[in-house]
């Protein structure tokens, strides 16, 4: 028993074939949205979607067929690096960041540092003055690592 | 390549290797599991035209990008890279909050220092407002914002995420 052919999902009107009712791509590739399926085609063939689909519980299909889409869109709009290039740039971002936050925290323990050495050393104040840690305010903070 | 020795497509595909092989450059007969990886995920005809689209000069990349792909698609089948890219962002972002904390407590600092000089409206709204890059960068390249939030399966290591490469040196250092 398969779908009338007006309602045949875009997978199956792409392949020019029935859409049998138990369709696997008919739920997630819908006759009104061509181009998704057509990327995705491109890309990775429709064997092969079929299949990553058979292998996946109901409930994750919809959520792998987004995620297919988007890495099929990514390769066809950079055809040489795909998502990957996108993992890449936030891999680089992330470290920039980092360094960016080191620098940071450097910085605010040379603040610190200088903060305490202007005071005098027999102050309560004294780094060096372990009794004098407990006294210190609220506001003095531990060096950043 | 080819004579005596096929690559690792034309070993898998069963096939004769010959000298013009599209894939004998970028899947030597030593890595049998690169092309399996590959050929399961796209499949090898599409891998195959994919690289004839491409010069010369940029297969190499384009290779290394599909078998990183294609490895995070097996590693997770639901969201396969996705998941990943999901993941590094929320690490930015957290990264960039983190950052804006840290300026924010300098300018503290300098205040406390030096009460007179009072930071400028601008200043303070420069350190607290993190430049939404990411999402500059995605509109730009016109990826759906929506996608930003997958999850990612369960048995995905994404400690490894920041350090690994597909281009045969460290992005990350």
């Amino acid at each position: 028993m398969s779908n009338p052919i007006s309602s045949r999902c875009a997978a199956c009107k792409y392949l020019r074939r029935r859409c049998p009712q138990d369709c696997i791509f008919s739920p997630y590739f819908p006759s009104n949205d061509p181009q998704r399926f057509a990327y995705v085609h491109r890309i990775y063939g429709a064997s092969n979607v079929g299949k990553l689909l058979q292998q996946l519980p109901e409930r994750a299909r919809s959520e792998a067929t987004e995620s297919l889409y988007y890495e099929a869109l990514c390769r066809i709009q950079d055809p040489v690096y795909g998502c990957a290039g996108i993992v890449s740039w936030l891999q680089q971002q992330i470290h920039d960041v980092e360094s960016e936050i080191a620098k940071t925290q450097a910085e605010i323990t040379v603040f610190l540092n200088s903060t305490v050495n202007i005071s005098e050393p027999n102050t309560q104040y004294s780094r060096t003055n372990e009794q004098g840690m407990e006294n210190l305010t609220n506001k003095h903070k531990e060096p950043l690592q | 390549m080819g004579g005596n020795s096929p690559c690792a497509s034309c070993k898998l595909l069963r096939r004769r290797c010959t000298k013009d092989c599209i894939f004998a450059p970028y899947f030597p007969s030593d890595d049998p599991h690169r092309f399996a990886i590959v050929h399961k995920v796209f499949g090898a005809s599409n891998v195959s035209k994919m690289l004839q689209e491409l010069p010369v000069h940029q297969r190499v990349d384009a290779v290394n990008s599909l078998v990183y792909e294609a490895n995070a698609r097996v590693r997770d089948p639901v969201y396969g890279c996705v998941g990943a890219i999901s993941y590094l962002q929320n690490q930015v972002a957290q990264l960039q909050m983190q950052l804006a904390v840290a300026q924010a407590e300098i300018l503290c600092i300098q205040v406390q220092q030096e009460p007179v000089i009072m930071p400028t409206s601008s200043q303070l709204a420069a350190t607290i407002d993190g430049t939404d890059e990411k999402s500059a960068f995605l509109l730009h390249n016109n990826l759906p914002a929506q996608y930003l939030n997958f999850a990612s399966s369960s048995n995905v290591t994404h400690e490894s995420l920041k350090r690994e490469s597909f281009f045969g040196h460290d992005m990350v250092s």
